[in-house]
């Protein structure tokens, strides 16, 4: 238990040593070594260095990895199966938990965080935020290291626990309406300070700038055109 | 101590939870503006300028590795930017600041990768022969190099929100043109986003109900 | 037509195929096509488990795509037939004509190949094989989410 345990510590880190050509391979190796200690010492060899291959998924849902590769190294399956099994996780852990986590909980979260800022407080908007979004950051990382060393090789199974299913179909919906809800809210409270012939121009901005981002140069990005919209800004601001 | 050495610490936190430690969102810079201001005091500029570069954040969709604009550490240059600064005068020029360290830190981000990469290619053979020293090794450089561009990035954006305090670019007028752009620019990048996450399916018509019911949150308030 | 991308990649069903390319393009089904998957059940029922409601996924062998490219490219739902490696698109092109584009999504580092951008590794004999698609008048470009800009074939190859 102490072991799984300081095996999750170390899934709190997995991305730290992201790169191009292993992504979080070697991280997912780092937080497997207390589970893998167990190993005798030729398996555990080879455990390694199966561990450092190329990996990537979701971060949270990485541990799901960990432990389901970690029970099959104990049970003494082939090499070859072990990196099939492991490269087959890639995909399903990586849709799963962009769905869950980063079009889900995150926006869903940073919705309510938004509306409580200008309803409340930001320090209350921030409080909100970040306990809503954590209690289920949490929760999912928990699951995944446990359900991966329960499950081993027949992980898959556990992607079908009630509350993933549950999650994957209702947060979409909750994500896009809390950021709906949000939008006028915020763009309301933003406009406050300006008179109506001022908030009239913000509202034309914003419309260029989502028909830029849908329709004329989907790939420019949010930060860039920010960065476009300043350089005018402040030029203008200078001539002016 | 000095707020500097508590908003560089705080960005160092920030910039380290965005990709390596934790991810528990303290790099949203909703939460990263709202604290630095607490820190310089004055929570209400902080937390105008995170919302305006949470909207922001809003568009970027994390599933490419390729574009990762650090958004946390640009809110809490920002937070220190407007801090003392009346109103709509601070918000434009502080979420410029915000902006250009966002940039910053992702071209970080791309440099800590390539090293990161390169740290990998040198110790190749050891990690196919499964070394458990260099796997740790390797892992613990690549949290070092992205505590060190944390830290650079912070401190970058601390001198630049220093400079832009000291001699704003735009004369006041100038300045809430700018704040005009900016907020305009935000609440765009927040709809696309919005849309974006909602697809074209069921999820598009609850986007839709959301906005309905902001409307009317809106006029009852 | 109905099949709005043909994409290699090597995670086949992630989060960039669910979250980016199935909400931009208004997709209903993927194919997953990759020997290995379609003849494993274990994988199979993985991938099965891993998308949204209300998205269909099916799954065939090279051959069995090669003879099914023309029923879906007319079929009526909105389709993302997904190849897990360069050799079977490479074959999948040569054995019907009715693939125009080719987007390139994400191979990833493995012995013999090296890096030609951020998200694509190729080996020698896989760049020739994209190339040589090129040269027959197939479209191959890299991107990996639609919010990026594509590049063009003698970009990474």
């Amino acid at each position: 238990m102490r072991t799984l345990f300081r095996t999750w510590l170390r899934t709190l880190v997995v991305q730290a040593s992201w790169n191009y050509d292993r992504m979080i391979g070697v991280g997912s190796a780092y937080a497997s070594i207390p589970l893998l200690r167990g190993l005798p010492k030729e398996r555990h060899r080879e455990a390694m260095a199966r561990a450092a291959q190329f990996f990537n998924a979701h971060p949270y849902m990485a541990g799901m990895e960990v432990g389901a590769v970690a029970r099959a190294e104990y049970e003494g399956l082939p090499d070859e199966q072990i990196r099939r099994m492991r490269h087959a996780l890639i995909g399903p852990l990586g849709s799963v938990g962009d769905r869950l986590i980063w079009a889900g909980v995150l926006p869903a979260a940073v919705g309510v965080g938004l509306t409580v800022t200008v309803l409340a407080s930001p320090l209350a908007g921030v409080l909100c935020f970040l306990v809503l979004y954590n209690l289920a950051h949490f929760a999912v990382r928990g699951w995944a290291l446990r359900a991966g060393w329960r499950g081993g090789h027949s992980v898959a199974r556990e992607l079908t626990a009630r509350g993933v299913q549950i999650g994957l179909k209702l947060l979409g919906p909750i994500a896009a309406f809390s950021v709906g809800l949000a939008l006028p809210v915020v763009a309301d409270w933003l406009a406050s300070d300006f008179q109506t012939r001022l908030r009239f121009s913000i509202a034309s901005i914003a419309v260029l700038g989502v028909a830029l981002s849908r329709w004329i140069v989907p790939s420019f990005g949010g930060l860039r055109f920010g960065l476009v919209a300043a350089a005018f800004g402040l030029l203008a601001g200078w001539l002016w | 101590m000095e707020s500097w050495v508590w908003l560089l610490l705080w960005g160092t936190v920030v910039g380290l939870d965005l990709v390596s430690v934790g991810q528990v969102m303290f790099a949203r810079p909703l939460v990263a503006g709202t604290v630095a201001g607490m820190i310089v005091g004055d929570p209400i500029a902080g937390g105008t300028v995170g919302v305006v570069l949470e909207l922001f954040a809003l568009d970027v969709m994390p599933v490419g590795a390729v574009r990762y604009p650090d958004y946390g550490i640009g809110a809490v240059a920002a937070a220190a930017t407007a801090a003392g600064a009346p109103g709509a005068l601070g918000t434009g020029v502080a979420v410029c600041v915000g902006l250009g360290v966002a940039y910053l830190g992702e071209v970080g981000i791309r440099m800590v990768r390539s090293r990161n990469t390169e740290d990998m290619r040198r110790n190749r053979a050891a990690l196919e022969e499964g070394d458990e020293s260099v796997v740790i090794a390797t892992h613990l450089r690549g949290l070092l190099r992205d505590t060190l561009r944390s830290v650079a990035v912070t401190a970058a954006g601390l001198l630049l929100a220093a400079a832009a305090y000291r001699w704003s670019p735009v004369t006041v007028r100038g300045a809430v043109l700018v704040t005009i752009v900016l907020v305009g620019a935000a609440i765009g990048a927040a709809a696309a986003g919005g849309m974006r996450l909602s697809g074209r399916g069921l999820a598009l018509r609850w986007f839709g109900l959301g906005v309905a019911a902001g409307v009317v949150v809106v006029v009852m308030l | 037509m109905s099949v709005v991308l043909v994409r290699v990649d090597d995670r086949l069903i992630h989060g960039q195929i669910v979250v980016g390319w199935v909400q931009a393009l208004g997709v209903k089904r993927i194919v997953l096509v990759d020997d290995a998957v379609s003849g494993n059940e274990w994988e199979r029922e993985l991938y099965t488990l891993s998308v949204p409601p209300g998205l269909q996924v099916e799954f065939a062998s090279v051959a069995e795509a090669t003879e099914m490219m023309a029923e879906w490219m007319q079929g009526p739902d909105r389709t993302i037939v997904l190849v897990g490696n360069v050799e079977a698109i490479v074959e999948l092109c040569n054995g019907t004509d009715q693939i125009e584009k080719v987007n390139v999504g994400g191979l990833h580092d493995a012995t013999g190949r090296t890096q030609r951008l951020p998200y694509v590794y190729l080996s020698d004999d896989e760049a020739a094989g994209l190339r040589a698609l090129g040269e027959n008048g197939v479209e191959v470009t890299a991107q990996d989410v639609p919010t990026a800009r594509p590049v063009a074939l003698r970009g990474f190859t």
